[in-house]
């Protein structure tokens, strides 16, 4: 090591930790340890030191946690309180009576078990009306004896939820002060703090997942500031969040169900980076691993959010990144449905037992044992990390479920149909983040990473008609790349408006200026000097009489709302079907994200070595047996272009182009792809 | 071959995928809350024949399971003269519709310049016209009074649209431009699906697209096949009641006989009661949804839905009667008969398959509509909401609480308060579950939920269209029936009925301070209450399901003031309860027990005295092998035993000599 500094990407995955580093000198460090659950911060602590950098060299530390995730989906969050407008202590439980997640045509289907049971949830007299009005105030209420219900009640985190906060926070910040100071350390989580916006189900839900992820996350949080100060390290640790940003440890602490989606959205700000590398404005980010897939959409450079999100069964009114997660990996087991047709996933053989071709024990044919049969991965041939494939287990695999099928024979044909089928929800995937929003995927470059994804990317390319794939270098370690380089980044969001109409755009102006005051002061709390700030606008708009709203772009210095006006019908129509510009339209919400610019460094992409590129030929299935070249990432030059069908293998990740794609190595390093039918 | 079932399951997902589309559109460009807040729509793909090909997996049976009805009338109108650029239009119940409310657009898709499929969307459109805001209403006397009826109509005709008529339509309806803009909605959503479905016949190819459907729906078939063949041939009987048709006294009674033979189910209504002037009837496409629905939901979940698990279904049910009315019976009950004909099919099934039984449900949609002049707007402020209730207990699960029910599809039951509030000159006062209001069982129901409305504006008025008030959902395998749904107004503290028939209410005038009440029934009970874990029970207890008097009284366990169970205080209360319980053999009858639609239940004075009871009481027997527990009316009787008729024992499962329970029949939590 030399005297360099480094920042520090980490991501956490079910299986791998993985953790890169680049030295201002351009070099980029890589390492990947098993996960360890339960003591994640270990996993971290293993990562770097198998890194080999000197804990004192680090500049920046940007982690991608699973610890919200983990600790939501084990139940093993803190025993929570919560405190509501009287009358309403249910709402948590009955929502708006919706099931929310399946039950259709199930009699036995049972709503999940809400996060505070209903002895822990009590009532406050007091009344805000929709206007802010005091209906019912809040005087003379005895929080000696609250206080004292929740401590008899042994709660470690409370969530205060009261009725039209959003209008006023009065009341709710009153009530959380009042047991702030009267039980000591237990942390509160006010509704309107972290969501001000209309709708108490969701508010009081997000409110809810807040508190009792609360004391989880600050003890991981401290255990990790701890264990890295001991091994020297002082650069400041930031935490991933939902919405695409870092945030200081201090911020991810209060907001923790800011941090569900810490780990993929590594994933699409690395694919951003690539994007714009490769001179790309519009990608669908196809993140497959083992046991899941991530998909996002990414329209001129800027990722999807998303404000109405659902965690499990529970609401969650934070902005995320508009990532779709389906339970369909590599490790995903075909099976038989009842009709005789066939089902991949979300069973997934995981990394124990693993596919069966890994010879560990694993008997169920999976979407690696189809790939290995119709060629696409080595057989006899180590993969990175030595495991060598065995193609008879997975030819098993597949006899077995012909045998169910009701028909010996045809592995073959068995394992296409299963990666058809395994391609068919992938592009299901794609629709629901593009088509489903409006967007057309085939004006799209779809960009494949993670342990899977070059090796299926064209093929759901395919059946979307998108006509470009992009994949990046280290094609495996993008998430963490993306940690790595993620700038600081708050949000904010004011419920406020009216009809355009009556509305004086001075009035937006002013509201929009204090707000930005607050942003920028908020990231110079964090360190972050204003000549990097940057602040973006957005309106959520509607014709008036509708509901769901459409985010618009917008700019303070715009004279007059024609530019508003205009940028909305024309987005309605594309989106819709129909503009209605005779209507009136309303501004319901003024959004605001504040960016603190991180430096980044240079990444050189670009093949370091020479000679021949073609490590083997052999047969893959492509509808047909095609004889077809295996070629080594590391020696394709830029510029060089090799028609399909073809196959490129790397350190962790293999691209597959099918008869009728072109690759091409980008001046970026990434592959780019062409070919197929825009249908 | 095996390519061949892989390209099956990918054209299903593409189709499965158009109508995501659609519902996605709908739901985020509509003007009506009860849609965008309510999701009360349904899209679906469905063939030129009206067969249904695909729907997504939040689409409600309610509305689809009727679109192939009202499709196949579309196509039985026009026949021939369909044509690119049509539009269709229709709501009539008595060609398939469901209520007048539910809209049905159908945009027919063209193949090769033939009739292919057809986009169909439904969206339950806030009012129509009629009586009441919003038209729904529990005292209507013929159709007429719920709004306009739209039988198949073409109101756009090889691509030029028929302004006039839908100018005569949207200005007949209250709230004119919130109409126009769900109509756009639906228009926008049915073109960009057909744009949508025609790129897959560019994809696939069209002839092989649709030889695929056929192949699906024939698989589906195959299967639903198989598990009907699963089930022991013969002939299930059930009887159930809706309380009245809104204007008298008398219930209406449904009859099911279900009949297994072979890979046939033939699912026969005959003998319902007459179709009536009140809004409880439907037209001829309800009895086909429910059975279709519980079918499905009992036999085959799995297989994505598409016609083809329908095929083996037959329907026999005679016109004129509630379950298949004529002009001019009104429709708008039609939520509250399909649960009448839901619950039919459950108990009938449960007969035949034990393990499937299990516990009623609330009964229908609970439709409350609060309105007035919006002191701001000038016009009319309109709150629809339709609670949701307890579910049904099964042989291994409780019922869950205030949710949609199996049957039903996802959708909000009520709307946000603070989103409410800000529109409507109300207060939503509380919003809770109804404690106590479980129907009892070794897996007891869901509760029902309380929602207090204060409307602050005089000059208001309240309109409801509900059922389960006077004869509440019913128990399974031995099972307590839950809490009735009950619907009152508080004024100045004290409880108002606002109508003389309970839950069917028309434009009962509101005065500002008034508090709507709606409690909702909890779900059916499973089994003995007093075979419920102990620890269960202290459970409810515990988070004040129960309190600890219930928990006693209904269940036999004694909780201590520690709140642990008193093992030995739970025994002996138990012990006291079995012996309380009113035990007698069942004789049979050669008598009709019938009167008009109520079955009377004779009871020797005996029991009677026992019971509490007097003639008139609304009664009920159960067995633990019984599915429903069987419903009637006291009559003090003179013989000495409890002679039921042969078809009262079929209901009921038993036969002659078996030991049944007669006990009473609670509206409120006891």
């Amino acid at each position: 090591m030399n005297g360099s500094t480094h920042l520090v990407g980490v991501d956490v995955g079910g299986t791998f930790t993985d953790l890169v580093a680049c030295g201002s000198d351009g070099v980029l460090h890589s390492a990947k340890v098993p996960s360890l659950p339960g003591e994640q911060w270990r996993g971290v602590l293993d990562a770097l030191a198998a890194l080999g950098v000197a804990p004192g060299s680090l500049r920046a530390f940007v982690h991608g946690t699973t610890i919200a995730t983990n600790a939501l989906l084990e139940r093993k969050g803190a025993r929570t309180g919560l405190v509501t407008t009287e009358g309403f202590r249910d709402l948590l439980e009955v929502g708006k009576g919706r099931r929310l997640v399946g039950g259709l045509f199930d009699p036995q289907w049972q709503r999940p078990a809400p996060l505070v049971p209903r002895d822990r949830r009590l009532e406050v007299s007091e009344r805000l009306a929709a206007d802010g009005s005091v209906v019912r105030p809040l005087d003379g209420f005895d929080f000696d004896a609250l206080a004292a219900e929740l401590r008899g009640k042994e709660v470690e985190a409370v969530a205060v939820a009261l009725l039209n906060s959003y209008v006023d926070r009065g009341h709710e910040r009153a009530v959380a002060r009042a047991l702030a100071g009267r039980l000591d350390g237990v942390p509160i989580s006010e509704s309107a703090a972290l969501t001000p916006e209309r709708g108490e189900f969701e508010r009081t839900s997000t409110a809810v997942l807040n508190a009792y992820l609360t004391p989880v996350m600050r003890g991981y949080l401290i255990a990790l500031q701890a264990a890295l100060a001991e091994r020297g390290v002082s650069a400041p640790v930031n935490i991933m969040g939902s919405n695409g940003g870092a945030m200081a440890l201090r911020a991810a602490a209060e907001r923790c169900a800011g941090t569900f989606l810490s780990g993929p959205v590594g994933g699409v700000t690395g694919a951003v980076r690539v994007a714009e590398r490769a001179r790309v404005e519009d990608v669908i980010t196809f993140d497959m691993g083992g046991t899941s897939t991530d998909v996002a959409l990414v329209h001129g450079l800027a990722p999807r959010m998303s404000h109405d999100n659902r965690i499990d069964a529970f609401p969650l009114k934070m902005p995320q990144l508009d990532i779709h997660t389906i339970g369909a990996g590599g490790g995903s087991i075909v099976w038989v449905q009842s009709d005789g047709t066939l089902g991949v996933g979300p069973q997934s053989a995981g990394a124990a037992p693993g596919p069966a071709c890994y010879g560990r024990g694993g008997t169920e044919p999976t979407v690696s044992d189809a790939n290995l049969l119709l060629g696409r991965l080595p057989v006899g041939r180590p993969l990175a990390g030595g495991l060598v494939l065995d193609a008879g287990r997975a030819r098993a695999a597949f006899r077995g479920l012909g045998e169910r099928a009701g028909g010996g024979g045809g592995e073959v044909a068995l394992a296409s149909a299963s990666l058809r089928i395994a391609v068919a929800r992938m592009a299901g995937a794609v629709r629901e983040v593009s088509v489903h929003r409006g967007f057309d995927p085939r004006d799209f470059t779809l960009l494949g990473f993670g342990g899977a994804g070059p090796m299926h990317a064209m093929s759901v390319a395919e059946e979307l008609g998108i006509t470009r794939v992009l994949v990046p270098r280290r094609p495996g370690h993008l998430s963490a790349l993306g940690q790595m380089l993620a700038d600081l980044r708050r949000d904010a969001v004011a419920a406020w408006g009216g009809r355009v109409s009556e509305l004086p755009i001075d009035a937006l102006r002013a509201r929009a200026h204090a707000m930005r005051a607050e942003g920028a002061a908020t990231l110079e709390a964090d360190g972050m000097g204003r000549e990097r700030h940057r602040h973006e606008f957005t309106l959520d708009v509607r014709y008036v009489g509708q509901s769901f709203t459409l985010p618009v772009r917008w700019e303070p210095d715009d004279a007059d709302w024609t530019p508003l006006r205009t940028a909305f019908d024309a987005r309605h129509e594309e989106t819709f079907g129909y503009a209605d510009p005779a209507n009136d339209v309303e501004i319901v919400n003024v959004r605001l994200v504040s960016i603190g610019e991180v430096d980044k460094p240079a990444l050189d992409f670009t093949p370091q070595r020479a000679g021949d590129p073609v490590l083997e030929r052999r047969s893959v299935w492509f509808g047909e047996w095609r004889e077809t070249p295996v070629l080594d990432r590391e020696r394709l030059p830029v510029g060089s272009r090799t028609e399909g069908p073809a196959i490129v293998e790397e350190a962790g990740g293999t691209t597959v182009a099918p008869p009728g794609w072109t690759i091409e190595v980008d001046p970026s390093g990434a592959l780019r792809c062409e070919g197929g039918v825009r249908w | 071959m095996r390519e061949e079932i892989g390209r099956l399951e990918l054209i299903r997902e593409s189709l499965v995928a158009v109508v995501n589309e659609m519902r996605a559109n709908v739901i985020h460009s509509s003007y009506s809350s009860i849609i965008y807040e309510g999701h009360d729509f349904s899209c679906a793909l469905v063939a030129g024949d009206g067969r249904l090909v695909a729907q997504g997996v939040d689409d409600n049976p309610i509305h689809n399971f009727a679109v192939p009805y009202s499709t196949a009338e579309v196509v039985r109108a026009f026949g021939e003269d369909i044509h690119e650029g049509d539009l269709f239009l229709h709501n009539d119940p008595y060609t398939g519709g469901t209520h007048l409310n539910d809209v049905l657009m159908l945009y027919p898709v063209f193949h090769d310049g033939r009739l292919a499929m057809f986009t169909a969307t439904r969206c339950h459109w806030g009012d129509v016209g009629g009586m009441t805001p919003g038209s729904l209403s529990g005292r209507v006397q013929e159709i007429y009074q719920e709004g306009l009826r739209i039988v198949p109509t073409r109101i756009c005709d090889r691509g030029r649209m028929n302004e006039a008529w839908l100018t005569l339509l949207f200005d007949n309806m209250r709230i004119t431009r919130e109409r126009r803009g769900d109509f756009n909605t639906m228009l926008g959503t049915s073109r960009k699906a057909a744009d949508h479905v025609g790129r897959l016949f560019t994809r696939f190819g069209g002839e092989a697209l649709l030889a695929a459907i056929e192949e699906l729906i024939a698989r589906a078939e195959n299967v639903m096949r198989e598990r009907i063949a699963g089930i022991p041939d013969g002939a299930y009987h059930a009887e159930g009641y809706l309380d009245s048709d809104g204007h008298g006294a008398a219930p209406l009674r449904g009859r099911l006989a279900l009949t297994v033979a072979g890979e046939r189910l033939v699912a026969d209504f005959t003998g319902s009661s007459p179709q009536t002037k009140g809004p409880t009837n439907v037209g001829p496409a309800m009895a086909f949804n429910a059975v279709a629905s519980i079918v499905k939901s009992c036999l085959d979940p799995d297989t994505p839905v598409n016609h083809g698990s329908f095929n083996p279904i037959e329907i026999v049910n005679p016109p004129g009667s509630f379950l298949n009315a004529t002009l001019p019976a009104p429709c708008g009950g039609m939520v509250e008969c399909r649960a009448l004909m839901c619950g039919l099919v459950v108990s009938a099934l449960g007969q035949a398959l034990p393990g499937k039984r299990t516990g009623d449900l609330k009964g229908g949609g609970n439709h409350v509509y609060v309105s007035g002049p919006h002191p701001d707007r000038g016009d009319l402020f309109l709150l629809y909401e339709y609670p949701a209730a307890g579910t049904g207990a099964t042989g291994r699960t409780d019922g869950s609480h205030g949710v949609r029910a199996f049957p039903e599809g996802d959708f909000n039951a009520v709307q946000s308060a603070e989103v409410v509030e800000a529109q409507c000159p109300v207060r939503i006062e509380s919003y809770g579950l109804r404690e106590g209001s479980c129907g009892d069982g070794e897996f007891r129901g869901g509760l029902g939920i309380r929602r207090d409305v204060r409307v602050l504006v005089g000059d208001a008025s309240l309109s409801v269209l509900a059922d389960k008030n006077l004869i509440p959902p019913f128990g399974v395998a031995g099972g307590v029936g839950g809490a009735a749904n009950r619907f009152t107004v508080v004024r100045r503290g004290e409880t108002v009925e606002p109508s003389p028939v309970p839950g069917k209410v028309g434009g009962f005038a509101l005065d500002a301070g008034d508090v709507v009440r709606m409690e909702t029934s909890g779900g059916g009970g499973y089994g003995d209450p007093l075979d419920r874990a102990p620890a269960r029970v202290r459970d409810d207890v515990a988070l004040g399901y129960l309190t600890s008097g219930q928990a006693r009284e209904r269940y036999g366990v004694v909780v201590d003031p520690a709140g642990g169970v008193d093992a030995r205080a739970t025994a002996h209360e138990r012990e006291r309860l079995r012996a309380a319980r009113v035990l007698a053999p069942a004789t049979l009858s050669n008598e009709s027990d019938l009167d008009g639609p109520r079955r009377r239940i004779r009871l020797p004075a005996d029991l009677a005295r026992r019971l509490g009871v007097e003639s008139g009481t609304l009664v009920e027997i159960a067995t633990p092998a019984c599915g429903a527990a069987l419903r009637g009316w006291a009559e003090i009787a003179e013989r000495p035993d409890l002679a039921l008729s042969a078809d009262a024992l079929a209901a009921l499962g038993a036969h002659a000599g078996d030991t049944v329970e007669v006990r009473p029949v609670h509206l409120v939590p006891r």
